[in-house]
């Protein structure tokens, strides 16, 4: 599904991710932990093709093709999601339209139909109900007003309706009560199947509980530098990122 | 500009009526102060040479006018063409009725000539041919809607004036839909009174053409009335707009919510006051201006508290989007606060489209043209949040959809 190479990343000419490889099956979901600072987000917004975050060196692979070459909206398209960690505010665009178009546009762009409104937005209502939502909030401008933990929740909410084939979640769960975080993971657990693979970004273990990721990998510096299964995480839940200092970096892919 | 002023003020020629005695003294202060210069600071940004290039020769022919858009709402209509109503093709709802204007409609003395400032206005009524005056008695729920459209080849000027006469604890929606067409003038003055408890919903949507489109519009509320103005203007060759609100007794409300989306080179420039002359009072103000290609967007919004109108309470608020190197914005709120306990505030910003939101929403399959687009359109609604949600919230919405 997905294979990242040597991928070597500068941000205003800075480099932040500096050689980091990684490989992704279907079906697969992996978790990324790592001290902050240390380029988790950076790989995220570089899967979404985001301005400004320059490949210099190594390639990422998509389903066998490069991604460098693909326009943000094209990557979308292609089935690749990001739940931001800070999603953004839109103020005027009404959140049930936007979500709508976007759908729409994904759609066109790999020649099929307009989704049925109707259909539409009784889908969108059952995840809105399934993660405790207000319907309200369909209405409201895209994120404007929303709690933290609203905004985290209406990611999973786009994610549910567009169906991505892989989904890169960053930090979901940071900011979400106990009650909103189970929600939540239940949503991402409702959407596994062997064809769709995640990769969950996070600092805590408890997501990773419910979750019960493949894979777990360390991000420092750019690189990961330890891999290995959810006993990993638990690890660090302990003892925290200072005993990678003492052991020599492995170069991990999975 | 006295060429000008000879173009398209020439002394005499128009017949002898009613409205002559009105003119002739509306001539004389004309004459006096004349046409607005580039050193006038209220018109500084409002290409006057445009006007002195055109000849305004065109005589017009009425013949039948074309049918005006049709409107997805229910309404009643009633369609200025090349700034003439034809009387007998507009229905009105029970409750409000259209006459014509006669000369003691117009109180001549209220009109204080302010320097070349309202040279438009004292124009319009130098060379009063039509005017209209639409009363309203009672809570009409059917919006009236003045459709005003010129011809395409229209180069001639006209000076139409329509006064709105609410009684009191009346109500109505007015909407105006304006269609400019050819090079021509159409200056309009609009006169508007609210007695006490009325309530107006007045919308604006506008684009100009080629045409010179000037209205002066004055407002005055009564005591308990409230005036909500909702205004979307995609400008034109030369587009301007005074608008004057005078809260003139307690408990007067009066808000403007106004966008203005510009492109190609259109001009538009809004000059808009509320005047808060007694205690308490309460007014609110929302303007944004996009403005893309070689576009020019002005927006002059004075907030006047007198003193002694204490317990007044203001509010402003505009925000500007520049979508390109070579369009002009030019925004400029004006606080003037005499009074005793009284809030006022405004916040002006300046800003580019935000590159998180783009990204965030081509991130989620939109293409780069339309992530610009709806994040145009968002800046925009937001001016309109005020709105209640319905069909003429609807059409407004739509229409700056179309135009985002
Ligand atoms: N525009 C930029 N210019 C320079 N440095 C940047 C820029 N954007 C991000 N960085 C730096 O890149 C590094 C990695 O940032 P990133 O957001 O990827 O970290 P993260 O692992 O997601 O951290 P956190 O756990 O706090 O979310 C940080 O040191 C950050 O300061
Ligand atoms: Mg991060």
């Amino acid at each position: 599904m997905l294979k990242i190479e040597n991928l070597h990343v500068e941000v205003d000419g800075k480099e932040i991710l500096k050689g980091l490889d990684l490989e992704i099956g279907a079906g697969e979901m992996h978790a990324i932990m790592g001290p902050n600072g240390s380029g988790k987000s950076t790989l995220g917004y570089t899967l979404a093709g985001r301005d400004g975050y320059e490949i210099t060196e190594g390639r990422i692979l998509f389903e066998g093709q490069d991604l460098a070459a693909l326009a943000p909206e094209e990557r979308a398209a292609a089935g690749l999601f990001l739940a931001l960690q800070y999603p953004v505010e839109i103020p005027g665009v009404n959140n049930a339209y936007f979500l709508r178009a976007a759908l729409n546009a994904q759609r066109k762009a790999r020649g099929e139909e307009e989704v049925d409104s109707m259909a539409f937005l009784k889908a969108v209502r059952e995840q809105l109900k399934a993660l405790k939502m207000d319907e309200a909030l369909l209405k409201r401008a895209v994120n404007e007003g929303f709690s933290g933990g609203e905004k985290k929740r209406n990611e999973i909410v786009q994610m549910a309706v567009l169906q991505p084939k892989l989904a890169v979640l960053d930090e979901t769960d940071s900011g979400l009560d106990i009650d909103a975080l189970k929600l939540v993971a239940e949503g991402v657990n409702r959407l596994r199947d062997e064809q769709r693979s995640f990769v969950v970004i996070t600092h805590y273990q408890r997501l990773l509980g419910y979750l019960e990721p493949d894979h777990v990998h360390v991000l420092s510096d750019g690189r990961i530098v330890e891999s290995g299964d959810r006993s990993l995480a638990e690890r660090l839940e302990r003892e925290g990122y200072a005993f990678l200092d003492d052991e020599p970096a492995e170069a991990a892919g999975a | 500009m006295s060429a000008l002023l000879e173009r398209l003020a020439p002394a005499a020629e128009l017949p002898r009526d009613g409205f002559t005695e009105l003119r002739s003294q509306a001539q004389k202060v004309l004459m006096q102060h004349g046409f607005p210069h580039r050193k006038t600071e209220n018109w500084k940004y409002t290409p006057l040479t445009l006007i002195e290039q055109r000849a305004f020769a065109g005589s017009l022919d009425v013949g039948t006018p074309p049918a005006p858009p049709a409107l997805p709402f229910d309404c009643a209509v009633v369609h200025m063409h090349n700034g003439e109503i034809d009387p007998s093709a507009t229905r009105l709802p029970r409750g409000a009725s259209l006459t014509g204007l006669v000369a003691d409609d117009v109180d001549v003395d209220a009109l204080v000539a302010d320097g070349p400032n309202d040279a438009f206005a004292w124009l319009n009524l130098a060379r009063l041919g039509q005017g209209w005056k639409l009363v309203v008695d009672e809570a009409v729920k059917r919006p009236i809607v003045v459709v005003s459209t010129v011809d395409a080849d229209f180069e001639g000027a006209v000076h139409p004036r329509l006064h709105v006469e609410l009684a009191p604890d009346s109500a109505l929606t007015l909407v105006a839909v304006q269609t400019g067409g050819g090079a021509g003038l159409h200056n309009a003055v609009l006169d508007i009174r609210m007695s006490e408890r009325s309530t107006l919903l007045h919308a604006i949507d506008r684009s100009g053409g080629d045409t010179a489109w000037i209205e002066h519009a004055t407002v005055r509320v009564a005591a308990g009335a409230d005036y909500r103005a909702f205004i979307s203007d995609a400008g034109g060759a030369l587009t301007r707009q005074d608008l004057r609100v005078s809260l003139d007794a307690p408990n007067a409300r009066g808000a403007i919510h106004g966008v203005a989306t510009l492109e190609g080179r259109a001009l538009v420039d809004y000059h808009t006051a509320i005047e808060h002359h007694v205690g308490p009072s309460e007014s609110k103000e929302r303007f944004r201006i996009l403005a893309d290609d070689r576009a020019t967007g002005v927006f002059n919004g004075r907030i006047l508290i007198v003193p002694g109108a204490d317990d007044s309470h203001s509010e402003m608020n505009t925000g500007n989007l520049l979508l390109s190197e070579n369009a002009r914005i030019n925004t400029k709120p004006e606080l003037e606060i005499h009074a005793e306990e009284v809030t006022a505030s405004h916040g002006a910003t300046i800003g580019q489209l935000d590159d998180d939101a783009r990204f965030y929403l081509r991130s989620r399959g939109l293409s780069e043209r339309e992530a610009t687009a709806l994040l145009k359109y968002g800046f925009a609604a937001a001016v309109f949040d005020d709105l209640e949600p319905g069909p003429l919230a609807d059409w407004l919405l739509e229409r700056l959809k179309s135009r985002a």
